[in-house]
């Protein structure tokens, strides 16, 4: 029995736990989004969870790293699980686990490993997929309310694993609304109609855009805002990284909607639109990729806020967490670098250590 | 554990960091302060204070009576040791000491008589006649050290005394497990109090600060009643929430004063001196009853110890004495001092030293280190825990990598050591130990630094003495042939005439050689010709 060396006592955590909470916390909105867009969520979590695990084994393995206390410290498995909380419900199988298997492989493993990855796994895996299948990428149901054909549990299945569904309904159909237009995702639809020269009083009369930020999604970004608070209550999280990109969103949108609502959104849509609560509260909070000083968690937060309204009212795609976290996570090595804290002692953190104090 | 509603008396500021570990301070601090039989030997390490290791003055075999000097200070930076007890010198050698190296160091080895019989005391006659050298000459003939866990020698931690306002008394025992001060003050906060008053002598119109953790009421309570019975209204109490570790020197100043012992600087010289509660009553004993510092009160405790309590221990006395005297279980890990900043020894042959305040004996499973490291995930958690606002995760960063300069940046060596980052950190990365890697690295480099330019300063001096040697023996041998030249210039005219004549013969002569050999010259000088033409 070696000697140990100070300090003796431990606290009784670790990062399995935390892993865990994340995932937990995750539950809330994905029960909402499965009663909204069907199976097929669920689908999608089990193929990106097995392909995760399956690909974290073998890189490990070629890596000549234990196998087992890392594939148990759930960080794979919680990469995985938000990748795919993602992905629009019916993305074709192999493009699931193309995405997560890039995540693990190259995302993660090719930096070296869990703590050493620059950018989060699986915005780097969203976003490949994203720019490689646009099409798919962006096809999602519309909220089962609204839904035309609803979409049953084996009809999902089978168009996840071979492009068509059992009876004979095509995906087409089954994106159809009640008003027998094509659906997207109220940002999308509000990117459209824009884009047609109308105002966005005019896009909102859709039925699609219903209450806070349209038909559905307000109540899936509801779900995540509620998970994440127990995180933040648990401190598996910090608060400030999430206050940070709300904070961020409202500091361009705001502006933005006073000047103009004609053209511009009103904050709070942004705020339960698309991927925010879930990007702000469990994809920009990932602490390998964030950054850790007390400053840096406020500039990197603000940041991905304010980049997201930006791409999503100026930019070509209709939703940016991804986008932005990338952008940030890139800058993360500078904003860490410039915003160290001042030492106890020290009378300014510009002075070096070397020269003293006055 | 049970909180004081006690209000502080001065305003307490804010400490960045910190954290709430499990107290497991009942356990030890429920029973009166007790003594244990006297071990069979004493065991007394010559390095047992901060400085150099004292000087053995007595010989293997001779008797000693308790509290006569057995080790002189070497120099200012080291402490008297007296004889815990009478008894006789069996060996004055190395033994593993109480250290974090576990290593073997000088010790002076005593068998108790068992009769305990003190040697002459001289006590003070009346403290408020001596002057300031007087006291602290007292101070420092009995051996007093800091015995808040550093062993600082108090004399020189006092000497100082030009522009000192105030003094703190460091009651706030932050880390877990350990309740001596706790149970000191509890039974003897008079003798406290009126070291502090000691010591408060030493300056002029000076403020005594008690800085004490909520989290014990009951010493609370029995420092007020012992300040109204002596009459002691000058010492504020300042009752700080508990939070570890906010007994450290730095934090307990910013806690009490709000403001941060600049780096590189003493407390002294924001106007602070601290001292911590044993060490007044140390200071308390040594000028009123003369007696000097041979032994101190110790935290026996540990899920394995069977009496946890608070025991006076003599100076030397072997843990495995502790642990047998307690009826305790063989302890899973052997911890001296706290769970936070203590250290494991190798075995328990080891005696306690002025600066153990608390033994662990820990039970399988009680201690949480044993867990093997994963990754570091950035999560900042060590950030937030650190009280020197420091970015730990960096430090470990550099540190493993070996990138010093980087770490130094960091500002590692403003790191405390007080285990805060590691205690939360979620991937059980031991942090400390990869700063103290770093830190023991750094100065190591810096001493071979040291050595190698004194090498090369050494070398080059030779270079350049040889150099000079050369040039000094080239001046010489340059003036020497000048010299010759000059003689021989000056010889040259002497002999003038005597040249002429020599010359005028010689001329004549050649003129003689010139004239019989025209002819054969002639014929040459053709040959010649021929022979450069054909080289042409």
């Amino acid at each position: 029995m070696a000697l140990l060396s100070s300090p003796f006592a431990k606290k009784t955590n670790s990062v399995t736990q935390m892993m865990l909470w994340v995932v937990g916390a995750t539950l809330p909105g994905l029960f909402v989004l499965m009663y909204f867009f069907g199976v097929g969520v669920l689908v999608n979590l089990v193929i990106a969870c097995t392909t995760a695990l399956v690909a974290e084994a073998l890189i490990l393995k070629l890596r000549n790293r234990p196998v087992m206390p890392i594939l148990w410290d759930g960080s794979a498995f919680v990469t995985a699980w938000l990748l795919a909380l993602a992905l629009p419900p019916l993305l074709p199988w192999w493009m699931t686990v193309l995405g997560t298997a890039f995540a693990i492989v190259f995302a993660k493993h090719v930096y070296g490993g869990l703590g050493n990855n620059i950018f989060n796994p699986a915005m780097v895996g969203y976003v490949l997929l994203l720019i490689s299948f646009p099409l798919e990428m962006t096809t999602w149901l519309p909220p089962q309310s609204l839904a035309e054909n609803p979409v049953g549990a084996i009809e999902a299945v089978s168009i996840i694993f071979t492009g068509a569904a059992s009876n004979e309904t095509t995906i087409d159909m089954l994106k159809q609304g009640v008003d027998g237009y094509t659906m997207a995702t109220p940002l999308d639809h509000i990117k459209t109609e824009l884009a047609q020269g109308y105002r966005i009083p005019e896009a909102e009369t859709a039925p699609i855009i219903k209450g806070l930020s349209g038909a559905g999604w307000q109540w899936v970004n509801l779900a995540f805002l509620a998970g994440g608070l127990v995180l933040m209550a648990k401190k598996v999280i910090g608060w400030q990284i999430p206050i940070a990109v709300l904070l961020g969103m409202g500091l361009i949108a705001l502006p933005l909607f006073f000047a103009n609502s004609d053209y511009y959104l009103f904050p709070m849509f942004h705020g339960f639109a698309g991927a925010t609560m879930l990007g702000a509260f469990f994809i920009a909070t990932d602490p390998v990729t964030a950054s850790t000083t007390a400053k840096g968690r406020w500039i990197f937060g603000i940041g991905i806020g304010a980049i997201t309204v930006l791409i999503r009212t100026f930019g070509g795609y209709p939703d940016a967490i991804a986008f932005a976290v990338l952008l940030m996570n890139m800058a993360v090595p500078m904003i860490d670098y410039y915003t160290k804290p001042r030492t106890y002692g020290h009378a300014d953190k510009k002075r070096k250590a070397s020269e003293g104090v006055k | 554990m049970e909180r004081s509603s006690f209000v502080s008396e001065i305003p307490i500021y804010e400490i960045p960091g910190g954290i709430h570990p499990e107290e497991h301070k009942t356990r030890s601090n429920q029973t009166n302060i007790r003594r244990l039989p006297l071990a069979n030997e004493l065991v007394i390490n010559l390095k047992g204070q901060a400085g150099n290791r004292s000087i053995p003055i007595v010989e293997v075999g001779e008797a000693v009576l308790k509290g006569q000097v057995i080790a002189e200070c070497d120099g200012i930076f080291s402490a008297y040791q007296h004889a815990p007890t009478s008894g006789t010198i069996i060996a004055i050698e190395k033994r593993t000491i109480a250290h974090p190296s576990g290593l073997d160091d000088l010790c002076i080895v005593l068998k108790p008589d068992g009769d305990d019989q003190w040697c002459e005391l001289t006590s003070s006659s009346n403290i408020e006649e001596m002057d300031r050298e007087a006291v602290l000459a007292q101070i420092f003939e009995k051996g007093v050290v800091g015995l808040g866990g550093a062993s600082f020698p108090s004399h020189i931690k006092l000497k100082q005394h030009e522009g000192v306002h105030t003094l703190i008394i460091n009651a706030a025992e932050c880390e877990p497990y350990i309740t001596c001060d706790d149970k000191l003050l509890q039974e003897h906060a008079k003798e406290v109090l009126l070291g502090a008053e000691i010591i408060s002598k030493l300056y002029q119109d000076i403020n005594i600060v008690i800085g004490i953790e909520d989290n014990k009421p009951q010493a609370i309570d029995a420092i007020q009643q012992a300040r109204k019975e002596l009459e002691l209204s000058n010492i504020k109490l300042g009752v700080v929430p508990t939070k570890y570790p906010s007994g450290g020197e730095k934090q307990l100043i910013q806690l009490l004063t709000g403001k941060e012992v600049p780096h590189g600087k003493l407390p002294a010289d924001l106007g602070l001196i601290m001292h911590n509660v044993g060490t007044c009553y140390a200071i308390h004993l040594a000028l009123t009853e003369g007696k000097p510092l041979v032994e101190r009160l110790v935290t026996l405790t540990g899920d394995n110890c069977k009496e946890p309590g608070n025991y006076w221990i003599p100076f030397g006395t072997p843990v495995d004495h502790l642990i047998k005297a307690t009826q305790s279980d063989t302890p899973k890990r052997l911890i001296m001092g706290g769970p936070m900043m203590g250290y494991e020894l190798p075995h328990a042959h080891v005696g306690i030293v002025k600066a153990t305040n608390c033994i662990i004996m820990s039970a399988d499973g009680e201690l949480g280190m044993d867990q093997t490291a994963l990754p570091c995930i950035r999560c900042g958690a060590c950030m937030d825990a650190c009280p020197a606002s420091l970015l730990p995760q960096q430090l470990y960063w550099h540190a493993q990598a070996d990138e010093f300069d980087k770490a130094e940046e960091y500002d590692l060596f403003d790191c405390i050591e007080c285990g805060a980052c590691a205690y939360v950190c979620p991937s059980h990365i031991p942090l400390v130990q990869h700063y103290r890697y770093a830190k023991s690295t750094i100065r190591n480099n810096r001493v071979e630094k040291l050595k190698a330019e004194k090498a090369r300063e050494r070398y080059e001096a030779r270079q350049e003495r040889l150099e000079r040697v050369k040039r000094e023996k080239a001046e010489r041998h340059r003036k020497a042939a000048e010299a010759r030249k000059k003689a021989a210039e000056e010889a040259g005219k002497k002999d003038a005439k005597k040249a002429a004549v020599q010359a005028a013969l010689a001329r004549v002569q050649a003129k003689k050689k010139a004239q019989q050999s025209d002819e054969s010259a002639a014929d040459k000088n053709q040959s010649d010709d021929n022979h450069s033409e054909g080289n042409n």
